[in-house]
């Protein structure tokens, strides 16, 4: 019965589940179900009980014992005390038939025979129901059933069905193809120009034309951003033929006379022609000012305004050529997209009647908060018993007791559910007025690249007023989304229930892999007016320390004790859908 | 893991409660015991919202992502079929009981006596 969703394993039930469900009828947990409590609203779930009952254990009338179960045969309750003693099981052993019984505080299911926690899918999901109010209207896909049935999930996500990898070698009539219609890199054409062994294909300097390695930082990164780097230099996009009809239509229009797209293909293939000589990204500049007027300027900009600008730049263009509708998430409209576009999901959930609205919105990248403060009362006073004690787990896996700010301590706060303040109520749909509310983030959809941009900059209306934080944060090498997908998210919010996540199914070909490999960080030493872009890059596990038009191999440790301000991961796996068209040839496959 | 904060509000009720300041009226009452305060906790509902706020502390702490770390690890170590709920309470208790910061204890402390000093007959 245990079945596999989105590489989850539903547990086992025990013998004694199994044979108290056989004895039982189809729901053998439909009385208990009715008793389920929840309080507060969309708070923890209970068996219910009068409001001056006290639950005793009906062998040793005790009542402060941490778990008490009751016998979901005779309703008896008992206690659970191991290594003490436990009546519950002192019950279960005496009666047969009589060892499934609920914890009165959790509502979770126990086996007393064998001491421990099983699973029935149907009482979980009643538990779970009874935690998320239903709502007659299902245009707001607030409960979990609704969101299974209704599918009131982005659709554009079910498209397309995976396939698996197949490899693929040229043969010979594709190789003479390839021989005549393009350059290879090791010709002796640039042979004079190619240096020996030092740096790695594709490495190679950007001048700073005038406070520019805001630009030539994210500008580094994306050149060795591995699906976009395969997108331009496999021809995806080639800027001789989009110019050629570009410079058709002589209207004066704006959007005719540049091209970002063209520009960056212009970039790759003279960045990975071999030539090491700093290259000047000069057209890419004027084309990107052209876009972003309001930005265009000598003077010092942001790399992330840059970042999202140029992005935005690219899908502009290349999203109009396709007459594709932005659809959001999926990333169809423009290889921008395709790259770095994830959905987000936000759960508002009102406080009064727990009814959850869920959003969904797309999102290029995920902007992060620094920790506030340290040194709180609390944090600090763990750390040290921290010390004296054994520690067994790893200890990065709990930010906060090491006391230092780390990734996935910012990602850890992103997805926790807040409370909004008093002044930010929320109108909500059941109650019909404004209420205080819950709520939490979470990540509906990966894309192939995450880029996690640091809230280092602080500015307020007068730019005047700015400042910088330069807090150090840890990042790790890899990392895994998985805590921080909806699915995580949303189970965790119920407890240790069997939960099939809505669309379970189908995710598994959008989310199977969850795991990410760094690339690319960007970092900003100095002042918020006065400061410098770097970005290290790592290729075959070296790194590269990339100084506007200075390329230099480091140690790895250099880049951890980096200021981080944009982190790029990529993820490891990378799978293939089934092409859209009918003729699958292997360029739309995508890679 | 929510079963180990029972245990610790448990470790630290069993600590008697210190004598009431003395007065005439006082020394004719015998202190409460642990049972009693137990029921007027459970009753008054205050014990749920004592556990609410423990929960909250904890969770802010890090004292929860430390428990499950501890949880996953030994999980890990023995296989996932190998592990009952049980084996994770007593592995976890002894480093759940000894690392709540003393901060929290003091509060939740606090608050049982303002409690209790708000219900005295």
């Amino acid at each position: 019965m245990s079945s596999k969703i989105s590489g989850r394993v539903s547990p086992q039930p025990c013998p004694h589940l199994l044979d108290f469900c056989s004895r039982n009828g189809s729901k053998p947990f439909r009385a208990l179900q009715d008793c389920i409590r929840v309080k507060p609203p969309g708070g923890r779930a209970a068996i219910r009980r009068e409001p001056f009952e006290v639950p005793r254990c009906g062998t040793c009338d005790e009542s402060s014992r941490p778990r008490l179960y009751a016998c979901v045969a005779c309703a008896a309750v008992f206690c659970h005390a191991p290594p003490i003693h436990s009546h519950a099981s002192a019950h279960a052993l005496s009666v047969p038939g009589h060892e499934i019984a609920v914890d009165v505080d959790r509502a979770e299911l126990f086996c007393c025979a064998c001491r421990d926690q099983v699973y029935d899918r149907d009482f979980d999901a009643a538990v779970v129901l009874a935690q998320t109010i239903t709502s007659t209207t299902s245009t707001s896909g607030s409960t979990v059933t609704q969101c299974k049935a209704t599918g009131s999930q982005p659709d554009n996500l079910r498209k397309r069905r995976r396939v698996d990898y197949s490899l693929w070698a040229p043969n010979s009539r594709e190789n003479a193809i390839i021989e005549n219609h393009s350059i290879p890199l090791h010709d002796a054409t640039n042979g004079s120009l190619i240096s020996s062994t030092e740096l790695p294909w594709g490495l190679r300097g950007l001048n700073n034309l005038g406070n520019t390695c805001f630009m030539n930082s994210v500008l580094q990164a994306l050149l060795h951003t591995p699906p976009l780097r395969n997108y331009f230099l496999s021809d995806r996009h080639n800027r001789y033929y989009c110019q050629q009809k570009n410079g058709a239509t002589r209207n004066g229009s704006k959007n005719s006379r540049f091209c970002l797209a063209c520009d960056m293909d212009a970039m790759f293939s003279a960045v990975f022609s071999g030539d090491r000589t700093p290259y000047s990204p000069a057209k890419f500049l004027h084309s990107w000012w052209q876009h972003a007027a309001n930005l265009a300027s000598y003077e010092q900009q942001d790399a992330h305004e840059f970042f999202i600008s140029m992005l935005d730049g690219i899908h502009e263009k290349v999203a109009k050529e396709k007459r594709k509708t932005h659809s959001p998430g999926t990333g169809d409209c423009c290889i921008a997209h395709r790259v770095f576009s994830g959905i987000l999901r936000s759960d508002v959930m009102c406080m009064a009647c727990g009814f959850t609205s869920t959003t969904y919105d797309p999102c290029l990248d995920i902007s992060l908060d620094l920790e506030p403060s340290q040194g709180v009362s609390g944090k600090s006073s763990l750390a040290k018993s921290n010390n004296s004690c054994n520690v067994e787990a790893d200890c990065t896996g709990s930010s906060q007791n090491c006391g230092i700010s780390t990734l996935k301590g910012c990602l850890e706060r992103f997805t926790r559910a807040e409370k909004l303040g008093s002044d930010q109520k929320f109108f909500c749909q059941k109650c019909q007025v404004r209420q205080e509310s819950l709520k939490q983030m979470s990540i509906r959809k990966l894309p192939l690249v995450s880029c996690f941009h640091i809230k280092r900059f602080e500015h307020s209306s007068i730019r005047r007023m700015s400042r910088k934080v330069d807090r150090y944060l840890q990042f790790p090498f890899s990392l895994d989304m998985a805590p921080y997908l909806s699915s995580s998210i949303l189970r965790s919010r119920f407890g240790n229930r069997i939960f099939p996540f809505d669309g379970d199914e189908q995710d598994a070909c959008n989310e199977v892999s969850s795991e990410f490999e760094l690339f690319a960080v960007v970092t900003h030493t100095g002042k918020l007016d006065a400061g410098h872009y770097v970005t290290y890059l790592r290729l075959s596990n070296h790194w590269y320390k990339c100084d506007d038009a200075w390329i230099t191999r480091v140690n790895e440790s250099i880049v951890l004790a980096a200021q981080g301000y944009m982190m790029f991961y990529v993820q490891k796996m990378l799978y293939y859908k089934a092409s859209e068209k009918q003729a699958a040839s292997w360029c739309d496959v995508r890679k | 893991m929510s079963h180990s904060h029972e245990l610790v509000i448990k470790s630290s009720m069993s600590r008697p409660p210190p004598p009431p300041p003395t007065t005439n009226k006082d020394q004719q009452r015998q202190n409460p015991s642990l049972q009693e305060i137990n029921i007027k906790l459970i009753q008054s509902g205050e014990k749920e919202r004592l556990k609410e706020l423990l929960r909250e502390r904890l969770l802010e702490c890090g004292w929860i992502d430390e428990m499950k770390a501890l949880c996953r690890a030994f999980t890990r170590k023995k296989g996932r079929n190998n592990v009952t709920v049980d084996d994770l309470v007593h592995v976890i208790s002894p480093k759940g009981r000894s690392s709540i910061p003393d901060s929290v204890k003091a509060e939740l402390l606090q608050r049982i006596r303002a409690f209790l000093a708000s219900t005295a007959d």
